[in-house]
């Protein structure tokens, strides 16, 4: 499916908060329409050096000026077409250390920003996008001059959409990621201050930045005061992000005991099974390749790493925020490209979000894939969270043109592990209803057994 | 008159590049605050940038006198 039949008014729908200018498709292409307005800043960032330097680093998507046709001509000043980087991901689909690079990243940018006198005018952890294995920033519009004595506009911003989630999955739970979900805008200071442990008051960061922060937005609230006439000099500017980072760098994760994320190490596979299941991966994805590959229920990503293309970039994802953590930081000390880990909950995936809920795009919209890999993962659909498996099928087919699965049978002891605490109400969980159901929406070209255990790979395409 | 436009522009321009500057509220507690934290940490850098240059002055004072 082409971007145009997808939004055929053109326009990106979650691009319209700035005004600045806006991001749209057009023959196809992504293209970013810059409005009159920002002309001044545009030109400064161009010319004073600090695009080529953060372009050099890769740490900015780079884009081309072109002569391709405004969407909105009255307001237009230029169009430019940045790189274009899929799918898009949002930071509640992120592991911890994956917000945490992407913070520093923003902070590094600011730095940079303002040694050729520009500021970051914001701070989203949607300006942030994850290529090759590394974070890079987005928004080539967040640049504005820096007026001597203005304090950082955006760093309320970053406490929101940073400081705060990250000071939370490191000291409460990993888990509270998912408040970004819901608040849009970053969370609330107030609500991460009072979530907090105390001993969070030992940290002159979270201190600051987090609870007296969160006490003085409560206080002022109400008070309408201008502030237009308070300035700082830029060695206090300096400071201020100098401590945002190291405060930043000091928040660790720390790895509890989840169910999955030890799932290779306790499993009813022999070794043998185990490296057969590898080759029969290796096999089919070398036999037929694609340039996109979706690994749903990856874990930490054991399964991605044995697909044969090199060039196939791969979505390695779970529901287990520390396996997607193990994942990424292994991705990270090889140095892989192909790969990128991300927290998907399937039974529940990222809806569409924001103004009109198309601010922020649902996962089936972001992610279509040519293969989609569902190892060990069909019982905990059909038995932990009772979706019939016809439904299981059907979602599959919205996603990809070929489909690689393990059937998982109820003699396996993982599935006894799921059905021993409960009733056994699954009497179409069979090898030969799991044929049926996917025959109504795939082909089904082959079927391996895996060695020395009761389960069946099944190659299928749409 | 060429003067009075210009003037007029000038102003027009830095009005304007200020509301491109706040499309999102920095919010008054957060701006206030924001300067009283970088009072402090501003002089904190100073001291740890003054302590970094003082360390790196006897790291390279000693590692010549050893060479």
């Amino acid at each position: 499916m082409t971007h145009t039949e997808m939004n055929p008014t053109n326009n990106v729908k979650g691009s319209f908060r700035d005004p600045s200018g806006f991001l749209f498709y057009q023959e196809d292409k992504l293209c970013r329409q810059i409005n009159k307005i920002y002309q001044s800043d545009y030109a400064m960032l161009m010319e004073s050096g600090l695009y080529q330097e953060l372009a050099k680093e890769n740490l900015i998507v780079q884009h081309k000026e072109t002569e391709k046709s405004f969407l909105d001509t009255e307001p237009g000043y230029k169009v430019i077409c940045p790189q274009l980087i899929a799918p898009i991901t949002y930071p509640y689909e992120w592991c911890f250390s994956q917000l945490k690079d992407a913070a520093l990243l923003t902070l590094k940018i600011q730095k940079t920003a303002l040694k050729y006198k520009m500021t970051l005018k914001d701070a989203s952890a949607y300006n942030i996008q994850f290529t090759k294995g590394s974070p890079v920033f987005i928004d080539t519009l967040s640049f504005t001059k820096h007026q001597e004595g203005e304090p950082w506009i955006a760093y309320k911003q970053f406490c929101q959409h940073f400081l705060a989630p990250l000071s939370l999955m490191a000291y409460k739970d990993v888990r509270l990621s998912l408040l970004l979900r819901e608040f849009i805008d970053g969370i609330p200071l107030d609500l991460a201050s009072s979530l907090l442990p105390k001993k969070t008051y030992f940290s002159l960061g979270l201190t600051s930045h987090i609870h007296i922060h969160a006490k003085a937005q409560t206080h002022y609230k109400a008070t309408g005061l201008k502030t237009n006439k308070r300035k700082m000099n830029l060695s206090g500017l300096l400071g201020l992000i100098d401590n945002l980072e190291s405060t930043v760098k000091k928040l660790k994760f720390t790895f509890p005991d989840t169910a999955w994320s030890d799932y290779y190490t306790d499993t009813n596979y022999t070794k043998e099974g185990f490296e057969h299941k590898k080759q029969i991966i290796q096999s089919l994805t070398d036999k037929k390749p694609s340039s996109t590959l979706l690994d749903l229920g990856a874990n930490t990503g054991c399964f991605s790493r044995c697909v044969s293309n090199k060039d196939t970039a791969i979505i390695s994802s779970d529901m287990d925020p520390v396996a997607v953590e193990k994942n990424y930081l292994q991705c990270k000390t090889e140095k892989t490209e192909q790969i990128l880990p991300l927290l998907i909950n399937l039974d529940n995936p990222s809806p569409g979000l924001g103004w009109s809920l198309e601010e922020r795009d649902s996962f089936l919209k972001r992610f279509q894939a040519d293969t989609v890999m569902a190892l060990a993962l069909i019982h905990h659909l059909a038995i932990a969270n009772n979706i019939p498996l016809n439904s299981i099928a059907g979602f599959f087919h919205k996603l990809c043109k070929q489909l690689i699965i393990e059937f998982v049978p109820k003699e396996d002891s993982q599935v006894q592990r799921l059905l021993a605490s409960r009733e056994d109400i699954f009497s179409n969980y069979t090898q030969k209803d799991f044929e049926n159901s996917f025959s109504s929406y795939f082909d089904i070209c082959e079927s391996i057994p895996v060695k020395e255990s009761k389960r069946t790979i099944y190659y299928m395409k749409a | 008159m060429i003067l009075f436009i210009f003037m007029t522009s000038f102003f027009c321009l830095i009005a304007w590049q200020k509301n491109v500057y706040a499309y999102i509220d920095p919010g008054t507690g957060s701006y206030l605050i924001q300067i009283l934290l970088a009072s402090i940490f501003g002089s904190l850098f100073f001291i740890k940038l003054f302590w970094s240059k003082i360390k790196s002055f006897f790291t390279k004072l000693f590692s010549r006198k050893s060479a």
